[in-house]
């Protein structure tokens, strides 16, 4: 029985929703990857193309001009290691945050766990850097480098990435759902945040007396320690773990956002 | 055990969320300073304590004027909106048909579409999987069914649309309005899909303007007057107190001031109206009753041939008939300025039930000038009265027909013969 009342419904009923709508999920990710590629002479080629092209650009601008120590890894693997996760993250945000605004018809005409969409959309663009990812492997062993143990935890970053890009794109969506002007305002806020992350640059570059605090960007955390897991340097499990803190703390914040706005969605897209 | 519980719901919107508004950053911001809206200065009551209960198998119909709070009932039923007080219950999976093909993509091929749709509609994949062919087979879009959807025609868009639709199967069915549109075979497979939901002891609560729809698929209704519930019992009583206090249609259309009046320096229309025998306007007419169509104008400027014509149009828009005068007096003869009162008299049993649109011109030929013509000028109800022999006789099942004449019809019977 589903009781409907004036007060919110509690955070485990709602969680407790997704399970009916499995097929929904599928179904909106795979809608989202088809609509990407359909029509597209290269298809999921771009998947791997996508980081290629900025990788070049920084390879030529930031590689020769400022010429970053990254120690045995050339610069251009280098930046593409970083631009592989930072790409899926940026992508996500984008899409997500729009979902709520662009589906407002969809929100008023049909009730399904709202959380679908910007979640669709986030697991759409998982599914390319998952295509980037075997091709990033594919060129490290072409390189000579040999498969180690840490290529193991690589899933972990990456799921735990998904969960942040997921919070933040959910954060995103909701706030954009109330102020349009928020639609501007993110897309120049997520390049500022990979200029703050080490993407394009090595954690090191960074001063000495800031870098025990750089964790608290999560991101930070995710392509230092994918970076690290990819090419078997040490990992900085100190910036990883207080990235971890941060992006728990960024997770539930957004979840309690979501909450306390999600009833009444519709009325207010 | 009732499938459906709704006790005292009330809806309150601050005024202008029900329709899109952006909120600006900058009316957050200047929220912040002393300039605050006084809080019941800009709300809106849109439900006032609403209670009923449906029981499994029963087809409830919503009725009301526009804005009277239906679609409001139905959305906090579906739970797109939440109600500001009050408690519904709903007992099995709720399923709702507010619009046809809700996510539909012009890029995705038939099947994704189905696929896709369905999964909006709460269908899971073992279910879609199941029921696909049966969904092909009711769209009837046959070698289309991978091909974009962009390439379909409006109508196969349509079919398919609601073909997904009518097979998902909800305990409780929630329709908005979705018998409005599409021709009229597409409206035939809608009523006929909604009446063999009702059957197999589903609930369905329907909203719809076509009075013919729901009195037909309905067995009880509840009436809406500005938020509040009026009056609840059998279809046809609160469908009759629903036309009583003037639910659409007046029946009579009158132009006051010369000014307004359509028509011009020829020939001016003054005023349409339906009425009966008896002289009385009417709103709604029953099948079996003489529909007389009066039509006034005034000509200004005399001596010339006028012909008044009159037809009328169903609810998907066919001119069922076209009349002009002849047989008067006046028809084809040249007309004095003055004022007429022109009546066309329509037969018992030739329209069908439904909605029907009345048309009003008069015009001149040689040149051919139309000094007016008013489409839509009133509108009236036809509907199937009870216990009268009528043109469908013990035939109960949906007739789409514009006509429905009773025929004079003659019958040769032979005894079968049994050969060796």
């Amino acid at each position: 029985m589903t009781v409907i009342e004036g007060h919110r419904i509690s955070l485990s009923q709602r969680i407790a929703e997704y399970r009916h709508y499995p097929t929904l999920f599928l179904f909106l990710t795979l809608r989202d990857i088809t609509l990407r590629y359909r029509q597209t002479a290269l298809g999921i080629v771009w998947a791997v193309v996508q980081p290629i092209i900025p990788m070049l650009i920084f390879t030529v601008v930031f590689g020769r001009v400022l010429r970053p120590e990254t120690g045995a890894v050339p610069y251009w693997m280098f930046a593409l290691a970083g631009l592989a996760p930072w790409m899926f993250f940026a992508n996500s945000i984008n899409a997500a945050s729009l979902t709520f605004a662009s589906n407002h018809n969809l929100l008023n005409k049909i009730y399904f766990p709202r959380a679908i969409l910007p979640g669709a959309a986030v697991a759409a663009c998982f599914l390319d850097w998952l295509v980037s990812g075997v091709f990033l492997l594919g060129a490290l062993l072409w390189r000579g480098y040999k498969p180690t143990a840490e290529w193991l935890l690589l899933p972990v970053i990456g799921i735990l990435t998904a969960g942040l890009a997921m919070a933040v794109g959910l954060a995103a969506a909701s706030l954009i759902a109330l102020y349009r002007d928020a639609k501007y305002l993110f897309p120049f806020a997520v390049q500022l945040w990979m200029y703050a992350t080490p993407v394009v640059y090595p954690a090191n570059m960074l001063p000495r007396k800031i870098r025990w605090c750089i964790g608290l960007n999560p991101m930070s955390g995710a392509v230092e320690g994918f970076r690290s897991c990819l090419f078997g340097t040490p990992v900085d499990w100190n910036t990883v773990a207080l990235s971890g803190l941060t992006a728990a703390g960024i997770f539930l914040a957004a979840a309690l956002l979501f909450h306390q706005m999600e009833a009444d969605l519709a009325e207010r897209v | 055990m009732n499938s459906i519980s709704v006790r005292g719901v009330f809806k309150e919107f601050r005024l202008g969320d029900h329709k899109p508004r952006y909120k600006t950053l900058r009316e957050l911001l200047s929220r912040r300073g002393t300039k605050r809206v006084p809080k019941n200065a800009t709300r809106r009551l849109a439900l006032e304590d609403i209670s009923f209960d449906a029981a499994p198998g029963e087809v409830i119909g919503l009725l009301g004027r526009n804005g009277a709070g239906k679609s409001t009932l139905l959305k906090i039923l579906a739970r797109i909106h939440r109600p500001t007080r009050g408690r519904v219950e709903l007992r099995g999976r709720v399923g709702s048909l507010l619009e046809v093909g809700s996510g539909f993509h012009d890029e995705l091929t038939g099947r994704e579409n189905i696929f896709l749709n369905a999964a909006i509609l709460g269908m899971s994949y073992r279910e879609i999987t199941r029921k696909l062919d049966e969904i092909v087979e009711f769209a009837d879009i046959g070698s289309y069914l991978d091909e974009p959807v962009k390439h379909y025609s409006s109508g196969m868009h349509m079919r398919l649309a609601f073909s997904v639709a009518a097979h998902i199967d909800p305990e409780i069915l929630l329709v908005d309005e979705v018998l409005a549109v599409g021709d009229a075979d597409f409206q035939k497979k809608c009523m006929q899909r909604i009446e063999t939901v009702g059957e197999h002891g589903q609930t369905v609560v329907l909203v719809s303007h076509n009075m013919q729809a729901v009195l037909r698929l309905c067995t009880r209704a509840l009436l809406l007057e500005q938020g509040r519930l009026v009056e609840e019992g059998p279809v046809h009583e609160v469908a009759a107190s629903y036309l009583r206090i003037g639910g659409c249609d007046s029946g009579e259309r009158r132009y006051e001031s010369g000014l307004r009046a359509p028509g011009d320096h020829i020939a001016q229309l003054r005023a349409v109206r339906v009425c009966s025998r008896h002289g009385e306007t009417l709103a709604t007419a029953e099948m079996g009753q003489e529909i007389g169509i009066e039509m006034q104008f005034e000509v200004h400027q005399g001596s010339l041939v006028l012909f008044p014509v009159l037809s009328i149009y169903n609810q998907w828009g066919t001119e069922v008939l076209w009349s002009t005068d002849v047989g008067t007096e006046w028809h084809g003869r040249p007309r004095p300025a003055g004022w007429y009162r022109v009546t066309a008299w329509i037969p018992p049993h030739f329209l069908p039930a439904g909605t029907m649109k009345v048309s009003a011109a008069v015009s001149s030929l040689g040149p051919r000038v139309e000094h007016f013509r008013e489409k839509d000028v009133v509108t009236f109800q036809v509907i199937e009265s009870h216990g009268v022999e009528n043109a469908r006789g013990r035939f109960t099942d949906y007739i789409g027909a514009a006509t429905l004449p009773k025929l004079e019809w003659s019958v040769d019977y032979e005894c079968a013969s049994v050969s060796f």
